[in-house]
Protein backbone atom coordinates (compact mmCIF):
# COMPACT_ATOMS: atom_id res chain seq x y z
CA UNK A 1 0.00 0.00 0.00
CA UNK A 2 1.50 3.31 -1.08
CA UNK A 3 2.11 5.58 1.91
CA UNK A 4 3.10 8.79 0.16
CA UNK A 5 0.07 11.09 -0.10
CA UNK A 6 -1.37 11.48 -3.57
CA UNK A 7 -1.98 14.85 -5.16
CA UNK A 8 -5.64 14.50 -4.26
CA UNK A 9 -4.78 13.84 -0.62
CA UNK A 10 -2.54 16.87 -0.51
CA UNK A 11 -5.17 19.04 -2.17
CA UNK A 12 -7.94 18.02 0.20
CA UNK A 13 -5.58 18.44 3.12
CA UNK A 14 -4.70 21.99 2.01
CA UNK A 15 -8.35 22.91 1.56
CA UNK A 16 -9.43 21.49 4.90
CA UNK A 17 -6.76 23.40 6.80
CA UNK A 18 -8.78 26.57 6.23
CA UNK A 19 -12.03 24.98 7.37
CA UNK A 20 -13.22 24.79 10.98
CA UNK A 21 -12.76 21.45 12.74
CA UNK A 22 -16.36 20.32 12.92
CA UNK A 23 -17.05 20.72 9.19
CA UNK A 24 -13.87 19.03 8.06
CA UNK A 25 -14.84 15.35 7.93
CA UNK A 26 -18.03 16.00 5.98
CA UNK A 27 -16.47 18.46 3.53
CA UNK A 28 -13.40 16.30 2.98
CA UNK A 29 -15.48 13.24 2.22
CA UNK A 30 -17.72 15.09 -0.21
CA UNK A 31 -14.83 16.77 -1.97
CA UNK A 32 -12.94 13.48 -2.26
CA UNK A 33 -15.96 11.79 -3.85
CA UNK A 34 -16.46 14.68 -6.31
CA UNK A 35 -12.80 14.65 -7.34
CA UNK A 36 -12.84 10.88 -7.76
CA UNK A 37 -16.01 11.03 -9.89
CA UNK A 38 -14.45 13.67 -12.12
CA UNK A 39 -11.23 11.64 -12.53
CA UNK A 40 -13.21 8.49 -13.37
CA UNK A 41 -15.17 10.26 -16.08
CA UNK A 42 -11.96 11.56 -17.67
CA UNK A 43 -10.28 8.15 -17.51
CA UNK A 44 -13.30 6.62 -19.23
CA UNK A 45 -12.97 9.28 -21.92
CA UNK A 46 -9.43 8.03 -22.52
CA UNK A 47 -7.30 10.35 -20.44
CA UNK A 48 -4.25 9.05 -18.64
CA UNK A 49 -4.64 8.56 -14.84
CA UNK A 50 -2.06 11.07 -13.68
CA UNK A 51 -3.08 13.68 -16.26
CA UNK A 52 -6.74 13.33 -15.27
CA UNK A 53 -5.91 13.92 -11.62
CA UNK A 54 -3.83 16.97 -12.46
CA UNK A 55 -6.53 18.43 -14.70
CA UNK A 56 -9.27 18.00 -12.13
CA UNK A 57 -7.27 19.55 -9.30
CA UNK A 58 -6.04 22.41 -11.47
CA UNK A 59 -9.60 23.18 -12.53
CA UNK A 60 -10.64 23.31 -8.87
CA UNK A 61 -8.07 26.05 -8.27
CA UNK A 62 -6.53 27.44 -5.11
CA UNK A 63 -7.66 25.13 -2.26
CA UNK A 64 -7.82 28.01 0.19
CA UNK A 65 -10.08 29.93 -2.16
CA UNK A 66 -12.32 26.87 -2.44
CA UNK A 67 -12.39 26.55 1.34
CA UNK A 68 -13.31 30.22 1.69
CA UNK A 69 -16.25 29.58 -0.64
CA UNK A 70 -17.34 26.66 1.54
CA UNK A 71 -17.12 28.59 4.79
CA UNK A 72 -18.36 31.95 3.50
CA UNK A 73 -15.32 33.68 4.91
CA UNK A 74 -14.39 37.02 3.32
CA UNK A 75 -11.25 37.04 1.17
CA UNK A 76 -10.53 40.66 2.05
CA UNK A 77 -9.20 42.41 5.15
CA UNK A 78 -11.76 45.20 5.30
CA UNK A 79 -14.73 45.00 2.96
CA UNK A 80 -17.00 47.59 1.38
CA UNK A 81 -19.24 47.68 4.44
CA UNK A 82 -16.61 49.23 6.69
CA UNK A 83 -13.98 50.53 4.28
CA UNK A 84 -15.07 54.17 4.07
CA UNK A 85 -15.51 54.43 7.82
CA UNK A 86 -12.05 52.93 8.32
CA UNK A 87 -10.49 55.29 5.81
CA UNK A 88 -12.12 58.39 7.30
CA UNK A 89 -11.18 57.40 10.83
CA UNK A 90 -7.55 56.75 9.91
CA UNK A 91 -7.25 60.11 8.14
CA UNK A 92 -8.85 61.91 11.09
CA UNK A 93 -6.62 60.21 13.65
CA UNK A 94 -3.49 60.92 11.64
CA UNK A 95 -4.38 64.61 11.37
CA UNK A 96 -4.81 64.77 15.14
CA UNK A 97 -2.08 62.48 16.42
CA UNK A 98 0.85 63.30 14.14
CA UNK A 99 0.95 67.09 14.61
CA UNK A 100 0.44 66.72 18.38
CA UNK A 101 3.21 64.14 18.63
CA UNK A 102 5.61 66.22 16.53
CA UNK A 103 4.88 69.42 18.43
CA UNK A 104 5.12 67.76 21.82
CA UNK A 105 8.38 66.01 21.12
CA UNK A 106 9.94 69.10 19.52
CA UNK A 107 8.89 71.32 22.41
CA UNK A 108 10.09 68.90 25.05
CA UNK A 109 13.44 68.36 23.41
CA UNK A 110 13.96 72.07 22.80
CA UNK A 111 13.32 72.90 26.43
CA UNK A 112 15.68 70.12 27.43
CA UNK A 113 18.30 71.80 25.28
CA UNK A 114 18.86 69.11 22.66
CA UNK A 115 20.68 70.06 19.44
CA UNK A 116 18.50 70.84 16.43
CA UNK A 117 19.75 67.89 14.39
CA UNK A 118 18.79 65.53 17.18
CA UNK A 119 15.36 67.11 17.48
CA UNK A 120 14.65 66.77 13.77
CA UNK A 121 15.83 63.16 13.76
CA UNK A 122 13.74 62.21 16.76
CA UNK A 123 10.65 64.00 15.48
CA UNK A 124 10.96 62.15 12.17
CA UNK A 125 11.31 58.82 13.95
CA UNK A 126 8.36 59.62 16.23
CA UNK A 127 6.20 60.60 13.25
CA UNK A 128 6.94 57.34 11.45
CA UNK A 129 6.28 55.31 14.57
CA UNK A 130 3.05 57.18 15.34
CA UNK A 131 1.85 56.73 11.76
CA UNK A 132 2.45 52.98 11.85
CA UNK A 133 0.74 52.60 15.21
CA UNK A 134 -2.35 54.61 14.24
CA UNK A 135 -2.80 52.73 10.97
CA UNK A 136 -2.08 49.29 12.43
CA UNK A 137 -4.35 49.39 15.46
CA UNK A 138 -7.24 51.01 13.57
CA UNK A 139 -6.93 48.44 10.78
CA UNK A 140 -6.75 45.60 13.29
CA UNK A 141 -9.93 46.66 15.04
CA UNK A 142 -11.81 47.06 11.78
CA UNK A 143 -10.54 43.72 10.44
CA UNK A 144 -11.79 42.00 13.60
CA UNK A 145 -15.16 43.71 13.31
CA UNK A 146 -15.35 42.66 9.65
CA UNK A 147 -14.69 39.03 10.52
CA UNK A 148 -16.42 38.55 13.83
CA UNK A 149 -18.88 41.42 13.85
CA UNK A 150 -22.54 40.64 14.02
CA UNK A 151 -24.70 40.45 10.95
CA UNK A 152 -27.49 42.05 12.92
CA UNK A 153 -28.95 44.83 10.74
CA UNK A 154 -29.56 46.97 13.82
CA UNK A 155 -25.86 46.88 14.64
CA UNK A 156 -24.83 48.01 11.15
CA UNK A 157 -23.09 51.38 10.78
CA UNK A 158 -25.76 54.13 10.44
CA UNK A 159 -26.81 54.87 6.88
CA UNK A 160 -25.40 57.95 5.21
CA UNK A 161 -27.67 60.98 5.36
CA UNK A 162 -27.54 64.23 3.44
CA UNK A 163 -26.40 65.98 6.63
CA UNK A 164 -23.16 64.02 6.37
CA UNK A 165 -22.11 65.91 3.25
CA UNK A 166 -18.84 67.72 4.01
CA UNK A 167 -19.24 71.50 4.16
CA UNK A 168 -18.26 73.38 1.01
CA UNK A 169 -14.56 74.08 1.31
CA UNK A 170 -13.68 77.75 1.45
CA UNK A 171 -11.62 78.90 -1.49
CA UNK A 172 -9.81 81.37 0.70
CA UNK A 173 -9.83 84.02 -2.00
CA UNK A 174 -12.80 86.16 -1.12
CA UNK A 175 -12.96 89.73 0.13
CA UNK A 176 -13.14 88.75 3.81
CA UNK A 177 -9.94 86.70 3.43
CA UNK A 178 -8.04 89.56 1.85
CA UNK A 179 -9.27 92.07 4.42
CA UNK A 180 -8.41 89.67 7.24
CA UNK A 181 -4.90 89.16 5.91
CA UNK A 182 -4.31 92.90 5.42
CA UNK A 183 -5.66 93.68 8.87
CA UNK A 184 -3.47 91.00 10.40
CA UNK A 185 -0.40 92.31 8.62
CA UNK A 186 -1.29 95.81 9.75
CA UNK A 187 -1.59 94.64 13.35
CA UNK A 188 1.78 92.89 13.15
CA UNK A 189 3.39 96.07 11.84
CA UNK A 190 1.73 98.15 14.52
CA UNK A 191 2.70 95.66 17.22
CA UNK A 192 6.35 95.70 16.16
CA UNK A 193 6.40 99.51 16.18
CA UNK A 194 4.57 99.73 19.49
CA UNK A 195 6.92 97.19 20.99
CA UNK A 196 9.91 99.28 19.92
CA UNK A 197 8.74 102.69 20.91
CA UNK A 198 6.26 102.14 23.73
CA UNK A 199 6.68 98.62 25.06
CA UNK A 200 4.13 96.03 26.13
CA UNK A 201 4.96 95.88 29.80
CA UNK A 202 2.98 98.54 31.71
CA UNK A 203 5.49 99.06 34.50
CA UNK A 204 8.59 99.14 32.31
CA UNK A 205 8.36 101.64 29.48
CA UNK A 206 10.85 100.95 26.71
CA UNK A 207 11.36 97.28 27.59
CA UNK A 208 10.81 95.67 24.21
CA UNK A 209 9.96 92.01 23.57
CA UNK A 210 12.08 91.93 20.42
CA UNK A 211 15.80 92.51 20.63
CA UNK A 212 16.60 96.24 20.21
CA UNK A 213 19.58 95.28 18.06
CA UNK A 214 17.13 94.28 15.31
CA UNK A 215 16.37 97.95 14.65
CA UNK A 216 16.56 99.29 11.99
CA UNK A 217 17.93 96.91 9.36
CA UNK A 218 16.08 93.69 10.22
CA UNK A 219 12.87 95.49 11.02
CA UNK A 220 12.93 97.26 7.67
CA UNK A 221 13.44 93.88 5.98
CA UNK A 222 10.47 92.57 7.96
CA UNK A 223 8.29 95.46 6.79
CA UNK A 224 9.32 94.83 3.19
CA UNK A 225 8.29 91.19 3.48
CA UNK A 226 5.02 92.22 5.13
CA UNK A 227 4.41 94.54 2.18
CA UNK A 228 5.01 91.66 -0.22
CA UNK A 229 2.66 89.43 1.73
CA UNK A 230 -0.01 92.13 1.48
CA UNK A 231 0.61 92.25 -2.26
CA UNK A 232 0.12 88.47 -2.48
CA UNK A 233 -3.14 88.76 -0.55
CA UNK A 234 -4.41 91.42 -2.96
CA UNK A 235 -3.28 89.33 -5.94
CA UNK A 236 -5.21 86.31 -4.62
CA UNK A 237 -8.32 88.44 -4.31
CA UNK A 238 -7.85 89.86 -7.80
CA UNK A 239 -7.33 86.40 -9.29
CA UNK A 240 -10.39 85.15 -7.35
CA UNK A 241 -8.52 82.02 -6.29
CA UNK A 242 -5.17 80.73 -5.13
CA UNK A 243 -3.04 79.70 -8.08
CA UNK A 244 0.14 77.65 -8.01
CA UNK A 245 2.39 80.65 -8.77
CA UNK A 246 0.76 82.60 -5.93
CA UNK A 247 1.14 79.62 -3.62
CA UNK A 248 4.81 79.42 -4.56
CA UNK A 249 5.23 83.16 -3.88
CA UNK A 250 3.57 82.65 -0.53
CA UNK A 251 5.89 79.76 0.25
CA UNK A 252 8.96 81.78 -0.69
CA UNK A 253 7.86 84.68 1.51
CA UNK A 254 7.26 82.29 4.40
CA UNK A 255 10.76 80.90 4.01
CA UNK A 256 12.21 84.41 3.80
CA UNK A 257 10.57 85.29 7.12
CA UNK A 258 11.00 82.05 9.03
CA UNK A 259 14.57 81.06 8.19
CA UNK A 260 16.21 84.34 9.27
CA UNK A 261 13.88 84.55 12.26
CA UNK A 262 14.85 81.09 13.48
CA UNK A 263 18.51 81.81 12.84
CA UNK A 264 18.27 85.02 14.87
CA UNK A 265 16.39 83.15 17.57
CA UNK A 266 19.07 80.51 17.84
CA UNK A 267 21.75 83.22 17.92
CA UNK A 268 19.85 84.90 20.74
CA UNK A 269 19.38 88.06 18.74
CA UNK A 270 15.65 87.84 18.08
CA UNK A 271 14.15 88.23 21.53
CA UNK A 272 15.27 90.80 24.04
CA UNK A 273 17.34 88.99 26.68
CA UNK A 274 16.44 91.62 29.25
CA UNK A 275 12.69 91.17 28.73
CA UNK A 276 11.88 88.31 31.06
CA UNK A 277 14.26 89.34 33.81
CA UNK A 278 12.63 92.76 33.57
CA UNK A 279 9.14 91.30 33.90
CA UNK A 280 10.00 88.78 36.61
CA UNK A 281 12.16 91.18 38.57
CA UNK A 282 12.95 89.21 41.71
CA UNK A 283 13.83 85.75 40.39
CA UNK A 284 16.53 85.75 37.72
CA UNK A 285 16.82 81.95 37.62
CA UNK A 286 13.18 81.31 36.83
CA UNK A 287 13.29 84.26 34.43
CA UNK A 288 16.00 82.39 32.54
CA UNK A 289 13.86 79.25 32.40
CA UNK A 290 10.82 81.16 31.24
CA UNK A 291 12.90 82.93 28.62
CA UNK A 292 14.14 79.59 27.32
CA UNK A 293 10.67 78.03 27.25
CA UNK A 294 9.06 81.06 25.62
CA UNK A 295 11.79 81.20 23.00
CA UNK A 296 11.24 77.52 22.22
CA UNK A 297 7.47 77.89 21.99
CA UNK A 298 7.83 81.00 19.89
CA UNK A 299 10.28 79.38 17.49
CA UNK A 300 8.39 76.11 17.05
CA UNK A 301 5.02 77.83 16.85
CA UNK A 302 6.33 80.30 14.31
CA UNK A 303 7.81 77.55 12.14
CA UNK A 304 4.69 75.45 12.51
CA UNK A 305 2.38 78.26 11.46
CA UNK A 306 4.60 79.03 8.45
CA UNK A 307 4.55 75.37 7.37
CA UNK A 308 0.79 75.13 7.79
CA UNK A 309 0.22 78.37 5.90
CA UNK A 310 2.38 77.20 3.01
CA UNK A 311 0.66 73.84 2.75
CA UNK A 312 -2.76 75.46 3.07
CA UNK A 313 -2.04 77.82 0.17
CA UNK A 314 -0.98 74.91 -2.03
CA UNK A 315 -4.04 72.89 -1.08
CA UNK A 316 -6.29 75.83 -1.93
CA UNK A 317 -4.48 76.31 -5.22
CA UNK A 318 -5.07 72.70 -6.22
CA UNK A 319 -8.75 72.65 -5.39
CA UNK A 320 -11.16 72.89 -8.25
CA UNK A 321 -14.23 73.93 -6.37
CA UNK A 322 -17.26 74.36 -8.61
CA UNK A 323 -18.35 77.95 -8.05
CA UNK B 1 -10.34 40.50 -33.43
CA UNK B 2 -11.25 41.43 -29.83
CA UNK B 3 -8.28 42.25 -27.62
CA UNK B 4 -7.77 40.40 -24.36
CA UNK B 5 -9.13 43.06 -22.02
CA UNK B 6 -12.36 43.36 -23.99
CA UNK B 7 -12.71 39.58 -23.85
CA UNK B 8 -12.24 39.65 -20.09
CA UNK B 9 -14.83 42.35 -19.54
CA UNK B 10 -17.26 40.42 -21.75
CA UNK B 11 -16.55 37.29 -19.67
CA UNK B 12 -17.33 39.20 -16.49
CA UNK B 13 -20.64 40.49 -17.81
CA UNK B 14 -21.66 37.03 -18.97
CA UNK B 15 -20.78 35.57 -15.58
CA UNK B 16 -22.87 38.27 -13.88
CA UNK B 17 -25.82 37.39 -16.05
CA UNK B 18 -25.49 33.67 -15.39
CA UNK B 19 -24.82 33.74 -11.68
CA UNK B 20 -28.41 33.86 -10.53
CA UNK B 21 -29.64 31.41 -13.12
CA UNK B 22 -27.38 28.60 -11.92
CA UNK B 23 -29.07 28.82 -8.50
CA UNK B 24 -32.47 28.47 -10.13
CA UNK B 25 -31.28 25.55 -12.26
CA UNK B 26 -29.93 23.72 -9.20
CA UNK B 27 -33.14 24.19 -7.23
CA UNK B 28 -35.24 22.94 -10.13
CA UNK B 29 -32.97 19.98 -10.97
CA UNK B 30 -32.63 18.87 -7.37
CA UNK B 31 -36.34 18.13 -7.17
CA UNK B 32 -34.86 14.71 -7.77
CA UNK B 33 -31.89 14.01 -5.45
CA UNK B 34 -28.47 14.68 -6.98
CA UNK B 35 -24.83 14.80 -5.92
CA UNK B 36 -21.98 17.21 -6.62
CA UNK B 37 -20.32 15.90 -9.75
CA UNK B 38 -23.47 14.40 -11.23
CA UNK B 39 -25.24 17.74 -10.94
CA UNK B 40 -22.26 19.50 -12.52
CA UNK B 41 -22.42 17.18 -15.54
CA UNK B 42 -26.18 17.60 -15.88
CA UNK B 43 -25.97 21.39 -15.65
CA UNK B 44 -23.29 21.47 -18.33
CA UNK B 45 -25.22 19.16 -20.63
CA UNK B 46 -28.31 21.33 -20.25
CA UNK B 47 -26.38 24.46 -21.18
CA UNK B 48 -25.76 25.95 -17.70
CA UNK B 49 -22.04 26.50 -17.97
CA UNK B 50 -20.53 26.49 -14.49
CA UNK B 51 -17.33 25.40 -12.72
CA UNK B 52 -16.83 22.84 -9.98
CA UNK B 53 -15.32 25.43 -7.63
CA UNK B 54 -18.43 27.59 -8.04
CA UNK B 55 -21.01 24.82 -7.80
CA UNK B 56 -19.78 22.92 -4.75
CA UNK B 57 -19.65 25.96 -2.42
CA UNK B 58 -23.00 27.07 -3.88
CA UNK B 59 -24.63 23.78 -2.86
CA UNK B 60 -23.27 24.20 0.67
CA UNK B 61 -24.54 27.76 0.85
CA UNK B 62 -28.01 26.79 -0.34
CA UNK B 63 -28.10 24.01 2.24
CA UNK B 64 -27.06 26.44 4.96
CA UNK B 65 -29.85 28.80 3.88
CA UNK B 66 -32.34 25.95 4.11
CA UNK B 67 -33.19 25.67 0.43
CA UNK B 68 -31.60 22.22 0.12
CA UNK B 69 -31.46 19.21 2.39
CA UNK B 70 -28.70 16.65 2.23
CA UNK B 71 -27.96 13.09 3.28
CA UNK B 72 -25.14 10.67 2.77
CA UNK B 73 -25.85 7.73 0.50
CA UNK B 74 -23.73 4.68 1.34
CA UNK B 75 -25.38 2.24 -1.08
CA UNK B 76 -22.50 2.23 -3.55
CA UNK B 77 -18.81 1.60 -2.97
CA UNK B 78 -18.18 5.33 -3.02
CA UNK B 79 -20.34 7.17 -0.43
CA UNK B 80 -21.83 10.33 -1.89
CA UNK B 81 -23.66 13.29 -0.39
CA UNK B 82 -27.02 13.72 -2.05
CA UNK B 83 -28.89 17.02 -2.07
CA UNK B 84 -32.54 17.63 -2.70
CA UNK B 85 -34.67 20.74 -2.80
CA UNK B 86 -36.58 21.52 0.39
CA UNK B 87 -40.02 23.12 0.57
CA UNK B 88 -38.47 26.51 1.07
CA UNK B 89 -36.25 25.76 -1.92
CA UNK B 90 -39.29 24.96 -4.07
CA UNK B 91 -40.91 28.25 -3.09
CA UNK B 92 -37.72 30.10 -3.96
CA UNK B 93 -37.48 28.26 -7.29
CA UNK B 94 -41.04 29.28 -8.16
CA UNK B 95 -40.30 32.91 -7.30
CA UNK B 96 -37.09 32.92 -9.32
CA UNK B 97 -38.75 31.29 -12.30
CA UNK B 98 -41.54 33.86 -12.29
CA UNK B 99 -39.03 36.69 -12.04
CA UNK B 100 -36.92 35.28 -14.84
CA UNK B 101 -39.95 34.93 -17.10
CA UNK B 102 -40.94 38.49 -16.35
CA UNK B 103 -37.45 39.77 -17.11
CA UNK B 104 -37.26 37.79 -20.37
CA UNK B 105 -40.56 39.32 -21.48
CA UNK B 106 -39.33 42.78 -20.51
CA UNK B 107 -36.17 42.26 -22.55
CA UNK B 108 -38.23 41.15 -25.53
CA UNK B 109 -40.19 44.37 -25.22
CA UNK B 110 -37.05 46.53 -25.30
CA UNK B 111 -36.57 48.61 -28.42
CA UNK B 112 -34.07 47.05 -30.82
CA UNK B 113 -31.42 49.05 -32.63
CA UNK B 114 -32.72 50.11 -36.04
Amino acid sequence: MNDTPTLTDRYIDAAMRAVPERQRADLAAELRASIADDIDTRIEAGEDDAAAERDVLTALGDPEKLAAGYTDRPLHLIGPKYFLDWKRLVVLLLWIVLPCAAFGVALGMTIAGEPVGGIIGTVAAVLVSAFVHVVFWTTLVFALVERYGEDDPKAAPPAWKLDDLPDPRPKGAGLPDMIATLVLLGLVTAAVLWDRFVGFVPGEPGLSFLDPGLWPAWIILLFVVIGLEAAVAVAVYAARRWTIPLAVANAVLNVVIVVPALWLLVEGRLLNAAFWPGVIADDPASAQTVAGVMAAIFGIGFAGIAVWDTIDAFLKARRRLVA
Amino acid sequence: MWDVSENESIEIHIQELRRGTVVLACLRLLTRPGYGYGLLEELQSRGFDTDANTLYPLLRRLEKQGHLTSEWNTDEARPRKFYRTSDAGHRLAALLTDDLTRIAAAIDALPTED
